[in-house]
């Protein structure tokens, strides 16, 4: 009997690191655009100016949202989806909201960055994808 | 630059909504097409190529299609642009006609859904967006919302655009619906999204719908000497990708795709005297008009409220009833609205004909892509 580490991981590399847990964008040299999910060109300028690849504020606040009472067979309901801003970074970006009760969800509402488990890889992996958490003194406001 | 129009010799299309399984995609397409070819006058031997617009119809279904209606041997090509295929079906066979490819094209809008779509139609699962929860409900949903906060819009004026179009399609014998429905069973309807209820989202519906589109030369070779309506020309954008913080509610593509069907077409905003519009969802249909510029900024739902969307207002908007209540066999929509402006130019529309109607603007939207504002859009303008 064999007993095999596994460590978690990013369910895309590309988007995430985990340590520290980040979204990662990329930024334009030539304007300073930064994108989510990294693009291998700048939608701001689109002037072929090199990306670099940055990590995103953990801080953002809720745009708009809305919650889903129906989805596809298979995906539990409800839930909170939300158009997140993060604003230092200026990017925009879709994400489901935790930590607070679909009634008391406000637009403009502060919410910070979390990874959580959304499945396991074929070696058994835990693979981490991210979401946004509301800020629990704003909850109890 | 403008290319030649392409003349309407005849529409068809069956009543849209949910088909037993023995009412197959390519059945629903042969009664189409026989529809629209018996309202020409024309038979299948003078058709030279078809052009078929569907989603979930699977590999080659124009082909199938053509096999049991008799088109089997001819030019068949498939086209998938999600809700906004049908249209481009109907912009491929335009352009071929302009370029002398083709004197007459036969184009079908088909999808069967409600075997196959349940819960609500999602992005491509290698689509990010998709990897977060993302249904389309839940679009429509948050741009609600932001488009109340910004605008000082409220719930009731969001749900009026479904009451106004079940009230168009009453009217309509190939509407899903055709009963008329009130505000208070808009707002109490099943939560779907917040704030979007069962009433404030189109159907999954099956059906087909068919269009017979010919040069000055097609219309020789089928003996027709009346005048027809006509293809002007037949707008096609697909989204940009977003950077920033600006209005989630900008509707850019749909500025876009306007300004090229202007172009396309000769004709300006004044011009339009009626408009098939993608209503998805209410929300849609008001956000759309504005991108477009028929409807000003921040207005919309205000305009839908008062009536000037309505038969008789300032600029009806889906008299046909819409996706909202005629149904939404989505590679269907884009030739379904071709057939409801045909009608209303024809001035064939009976109860729910906008008296006068001498241009119209179809437009749909199809499909989403993370981080832009839009899959495809389409713009068709036909006058009379
Ligand atoms: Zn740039």
């Amino acid at each position: 009997m064999s007993t095999t580490t596994t460590v978690d991981r990013p369910f895309r590399a590309d988007l995430l690191t985990l340590d520290p847990p980040r979204l990662l964008g990329s930024r334009c040299s030539a304007c300073g655009t930064t994108t989510f999910p990294p693009r291998g060109f700048c939608p701001g300028c689109r002037s072929g100016a090199e990306l670099e690849t940055v990590p995103l504020t953990t801080e953002g606040r809720i745009c708009s949202f809305t919650v889903v009472r129906q989805a596809p067979p298979g995906v539990e309901v409800p839930y909170v989806l939300a158009q997140v801003d993060l604003p230092s970074d200026e990017v925009r970006l879709m994400a489901t909201v935790v930590g607070v009760a679909p009634e008391r969800v406000a637009l403009d509402q502060p919410v910070a960055l979390e990874l959580h488990p959304v499945g396991t890889a074929d070696d058994g992996t835990t693979l981490l994808g991210y979401r946004f958490r509301a800020h629990p003194e704003e909850v109890a406001a | 630059m403008t290319l030649a129009p392409a003349h309407v010799a005849g529409v068809g299309m069956i009543r849209f909504g949910k088909y037993p399984a023995d009412v197959t995609l390519e059945g629903m397409a042969v009664r189409a097409a026989r529809a629209a070819l018996e309202d020409a006058g024309a038979g299948l031997d003078t058709v030279d190529g078809l052009y078929v617009g569907h989603v979930f119809g699977g590999p080659v279904a124009g082909q199938r299609i053509a096999a049991q209606l008799g088109l089997d041997g001819r030019p068949v090509s498939n086209h998938e642009n999600y809700c906004a295929s049908g249209a481009t079906a109907v912009r491929e066979a335009w352009v071929a006609l302009a370029a002398g490819l083709h004197d007459v094209a036969l184009v079908i809008g088909v999808e069967k859904m409600t075997d196959r779509v349940a819960g609500g139609v999602r992005p491509d699962p290698g689509d990010l967006d998709a990897a977060v929860g993302y249904v389309m409900a839940a679009g429509h949903a948050m741009s609600a919302r932001r488009y109340m906060a910004d605008h000082g819009a409220t719930r009731d004026q969001i749900a009026a655009v479904a009451v106004k179009n079940h009230a168009h399609s009453v009217h309509n014998p190939y509407a899903q619906y055709q009963k008329p429905i009130d505000l208070a069973q808009v707002l109490d309807a099943r939560p779907i999204a917040e704030p979007l209820g069962l009433l404030d989202c189109s159907p999954i519906s099956d059906g087909a719908a068919a269009v017979l589109l010919c040069s000055p030369a097609g219309l020789r070779r089928l003996g027709i000497t009346a005048s027809t309506p006509r293809v002007l020309g037949v707008g096609l954008v697909s989204g940009s990708v977003q950077a920033g913080l600006g209005d989630p509610n900008a509707e850019d593509v749909s500025r876009r795709a306007g300004e090229q069907t202007w172009e396309l077409s000769g004709v300006g905003p004044d011009d339009v005297d009626l408009v098939e519009m993608h209503d998805c969802f209410t929300i849609a249909e008001i956000v759309r008009m504005e991108g477009l510029g028929l409807v000003p900024r921040g207005e919309g739902a205000a305009w839908t409220a008062a009536g000037h969307t309505g038969l008789g207002g300032r600029l009806p908007v889906n008299p046909s009833g819409g996706l909202l209540s005629r149904g939404h066999p989505v590679g269907a929509t884009g030739a379904a609205q071709v057939c409801e402006l045909t009608w209303q130019l024809r001035g064939d529309a009976g109860g729910r004909q906008v008296e006068g109607a001498r241009t119209g603007l179809a437009y749909c939207k199809g499909g989403t892509v993370n981080g832009t504002d839009g899959g495809s859009v389409t713009t068709v303008v036909m006058s009379r």
